[in-house]
């Protein structure tokens, strides 16, 4: 009966939508991320002083590159663990050596051009091209927490420095340039309209993204002690480069938010790590977040009342910007201009014991500029 | 009269107006100035937010002189051809009753000249307890309410699903880029009253299956008020003498005002000038024409009895109103829009709802028993839902009878909505000893109005440790509510906003 046939039809062919359908969302979650692919592999982080050991990871190796069918946005940093997965580092230009570039540059000049401070920073790590090749997809992630306040209230990160970072990587060639972050208060126009960012970004000729909240999927902390996967933002793990952008500034619950606590605004949920224990989460997170550059906003830093801040009283003007891309290092650099060590920040010293950077100045080839 | 033609050009002027009205529903906040605009028109809405409040606001004041003039001209056209509930009604047509079958008694038409003068009366009295009748208000409120949020949620669904499709992924991400945060909430709202909301929408829609516009017909008090008018209007319609009484107007006409027993004249107060009959007409039998005499007073035209039923109603209306526990005790969560205080407030709020659709947080919500019967639908910030926007001040900006005061940013931060407290039985690191700072980080004032004091406790292992707690500063606290909605306890949050309490009188500690 031709019904009973067109039934049966009808069956296979929601059989096949179905398999299709399943094949195609298998598919999505299993193809490898195109992440750090670049076949020239940056000067590790972990270059100690000559003579110096190199810091051994605690128990298991500071960073292991999971297996290829999970997608993840690690980098191995640690010459301790030579996974046989690295892929040989085939430098297309001759990368400085050891000898003229420093693990963490620090330009200071009171009054200075904060675009001149990012550039003399990031010049004395060996440059921009060291971290962006030409053709790269690059997220910049800075710190636009709230729409409250203008960019003078240091509640935010300042948008002279932003745009100084954005305009570099496009002189290094870079394909793209997106700034984003995902503000808790406010919504995410508004926050890049009121902290300057969007403009100055668009003249700079980068673009302004609203993080969508179809775009985050699971990353896998391997390392991570307290929590083993959390929802994080695709694109930045998919991306060539993640340039953190933090602005130093007092924080409640962590004392300090600086580069490794930004990183949150790429995560889906903050509130799972405020209830977990947020120096430990903020530690994990980074064990396998890791962006090839941190560039800490210093020129003012919001001294009391941060993260939101709102008075221009707790408002220094230090004119200084920390780059390395030993996010550790610069945190704990950064905590000096407060008065304080990278020991007396949670997530600065876990992230020291995990072997995620290294939090004893002393053992960090520094180099200060004055501008 | 070239009837066909106009008749074929309303619908196209109720679509037009009707994409008016929802492009500034949905996006009030981006257009707060104009925002309004459907209020200004409403006659009814405002000449009793003007009456009630004790003040004249000038948009109103020409917007319904406007629309009352429109009406002296036009008759009821306004709900044939403008109004975007009439339009709905339309829409969702209804059955047309059959030649045999009667209309439903006079009395029923008398129902919305009663709720008329009742909402008119209660304005006189200062009270705008019933104006949620009107349609603009209804229609306003489904959206923002019901309508825009499950269109919203349905969206994402769709979009989620389709996400799982490798080719619609960039569809779908363009569609998020142009529209999330602008055209679509950011967060979705969800609501108290968005059920019942939607519930009583559907249900004055639903009476359409009973006579076509039963809502204008029976219920609607701004028709009856455009009705009232309309006895003195210039254009009526009439039959002229190239009438066949072939009934076809009868049938035709959504109204049901066309009397075959009357020579086929109809009530100009209820006649809408929809020309569905001069469509349906196969001889051109009806004029549209001036008229200079006021038009006569039917059976289902309001009587002064009826008047004073609705006198009886308004007065009885105000005798419930002041025994029910919100008069002597208001919500002790009862926290208004900044800059809103009771019981003025309720007096200039036409519970329009677009404040509530312009909050960018979903906030702002339909009271449904917070502030008892006499607050009904007008706007409360519920925190735990969505919190007071620091950077925000859409809701003064939209309001149109500036029941919510409209307030430049630094002013409006300044306004006391409430106080928040900490339930120190439930609080993180008052209860369990454990780390928790979210409150104090989320508030978003230049001196915090929540700080922390370190004390040394003394763990479930018996060791001592350093602990920070947090506690509110209430002269300092304007009661935004973001520390409630940022709590991460699971359920009720540990700090909650209470309605204020001024302590500066009360004496500090020596």
């Amino acid at each position: 009966m031709s019904v009973i046939r067109d039934r049966r039809q009808f069956l296979r062919q929601m059989l096949a939508l179905t398999i299709t359908g399943v094949g195609a969302s298998a598919c999505r979650t299993s193809k490898p991320a195109a992440v750090n692919p670049t076949p020239a592999e940056p000067v590790e982080a972990f270059v100690a002083t000559p003579g110096a050991a190199a810091p051994k990871p605690t128990s298991a190796p500071a960073l292991v590159r999971p297996s290829p069918s999970v997608p993840q946005a690690a980098r191995p940093t640690s010459q301790a663990a030579q996974p046989a997965a690295q892929p040989p580092a085939a430098p297309a230009v001759a990368l400085p050596t050891a000898a003229d570039t420093a693990d963490l540059a620090v330009a200071r000049g009171s009054g200075a051009d904060p675009a001149e401070l990012v550039h003399r920073a990031i010049a004395a790590l060996g440059g921009i091209e060291r971290f962006v090749k030409p053709g790269a997809n690059v997220i910049v992630k800075p710190n636009i927490c709230t729409a409250y306040y203008g960019p003078e209230y240091a509640a935010t990160t300042n948008p002279q420095v932003v745009a100084a970072v954005v305009a570099l990587c496009l002189g290094a060639g870079a394909k793209r340039v997106r700034v984003m972050d995902a503000p808790f208060g406010g919504t995410a126009q508004n926050a890049y309209a009121k902290s300057g960012i969007g403009d100055a970004v668009q003249a700079a000729g980068g673009e302004m993204e609203v993080m969508s909240r179809m775009r985050y999927r699971a990353l896998e902390l391997p390392n991570g002690r307290k929590i083993k996967e959390w929802q994080v933002y695709g694109d930045a793990l998919d991306a060539d480069v993640l340039i953190n952008l933090p602005i130093a500034k007092d924080h409640g619950s962590t004392r300090l938010t600086l580069g490794m606590k930004n990183l949150m605004g790429l995560i889906q949920d903050r509130s799972g790590f405020h209830s977990r224990g947020l120096d430990q989460c903020i530690a994990d997170l980074n064990s396998s977040l890791k962006p090839q550059l941190t560039v800490v906003d210093a020129v003012r830093i919001l001294m009391e009342n941060g993260p939101t801040g709102g008075n221009l009283n707790d408002v220094k003007a230090t004119g200084t910007v920390i780059a390395s891309a030993d996010i550790v290092a610069a945190d704990a650099y950064a905590t000096t201009l407060f008065g304080m060590t990278g020991k007396d920040i949670g997530y600065i010293r876990l992230g020291a014991e995990m072997g995620l950077g290294q939090m004893d100045l002393n053992a960090v080839r520094t180099v200060e500029i004055p501008v | 009269m070239r009837a066909n033609a106009l008749h074929k050009a309303r619908r196209w002027v109720q679509l037009a107006v009707f994409l008016v009205f929802l492009y500034l529903t949905i996006r009030a906040a981006a257009v707060p100035s104009t925002a309004g605009l459907f209020f200004w028109l409403d006659p009814l809405a405002a000449a009793s937010g003007m009456i009630a409040a004790r003040r004249i606001t000038a948009a109103l004041l020409i917007g319904s002189l406007a629309a009352l003039l429109f009406s002296l001209v036009l008759g009821r056209a306004w709900c044939g051809w403008i109004c975007p509930m009439g339009t709905v009604l339309d829409w969702f047509g209804g059955r047309k009753a059959r030649p045999s079958e009667a209309d439903l008694p006079p009395r029923w038409r008398q129902i919305k000249y009663f709720l008329l003068a009742l909402i008119l009366l209660l304005a006189v009295l200062g009270n705008l307890s019933l104006i949620f009748l009107d349609p603009i208000t209804l229609i306003t409120r489904t959206v923002a309410v019901a309508a825009w949020p499950a269109f919203n949620a349905i969206l994402w669904g769709l979009e989620q699903a389709a996400y799982v499709v490798p080719f619609l992924r960039g569809p779908v991400d363009a569609l998020e880029t142009a529209a999330r945060g602008t055209l679509l909430p950011a967060v979705q709202p969800v609501y108290a009253a968005g059920v019942i909301t939607a519930l009583v929408f559907a249900g004055a829609v639903a009476l359409n299956a009973v006579r076509t516009r039963f809502w204008c017909r029976y219920l609607c008090p701004l028709g009856a008020l455009l009705g009232l008018v309309s006895k003195v209007a210039w254009i009526r319609r009439e039959a002229n003498a190239d009438c066949t009484a072939c009934r076809s107007c009868v049938r035709a006409c959504p109204m049901g005002t066309i009397d075959a027993a009357d020579g086929f004249r109809s009530n100009p107060s209820e006649c809408t000038l929809c020309l569905d009959c001069a469509s349906a007409c196969p001889r051109d039998g009806q004029s549209f024409t001036g008229h200079l005499r006021p038009a006569r007073w039917q059976a289902e035209d309001p009587s002064r009895r009826q008047f004073l039923a609705s006198a009886g109603g308004a007065i009885a209306t105000i005798g419930l109103l002041a025994i029910e526990p919100a008069a002597a005790r208001p919500s002790p969560h009862l926290v208004r829009p900044p800059g809103a205080h009771d019981p003025e407030f309720l007096a200039r709020c036409i519970r329009c709802g677009l404040c509530i659709r312009a909050c960018p947080t979903g906030g702002l919500e339909p009271s449904v028993g917070t502030s008892g019967w006499r607050g009904i639908w007008a706007p409360v910030l519920t925190p735990r839902q969505g919190h007071c926007d620091y950077g925000c001040n859409a809701c003064g900006q939209v309001c149109p009878t500036g029941a919510i005061p409209a307030l430049p940013l630094e002013i409006r931060r300044q306004q006391v909505m409430g106080h928040a407290y900490i339930d120190r039985n439930r609080c993180i690191p008052w209860v369990d000893n454990r780390i928790c700072l979210v409150c104090e980080e989320m508030c978003p004032l230049p001196e915090k109005a929540i700080q922390l004091e370190e004390v040394t406790v003394v763990t479930p292992a018996g060791e001592e440790a350093l602990i920070r707690r947090p506690y509110v500063l209430h002269d300092l606290c304007t009661g935004c509510g973001i520390c409630e909605n940022r709590c991460p306890l699971a359920g009720e949050s540990a700090i909650r906003v209470y309605a204020p309490t001024d302590l500066s009188a009360v004496a500090p500690a020596t």
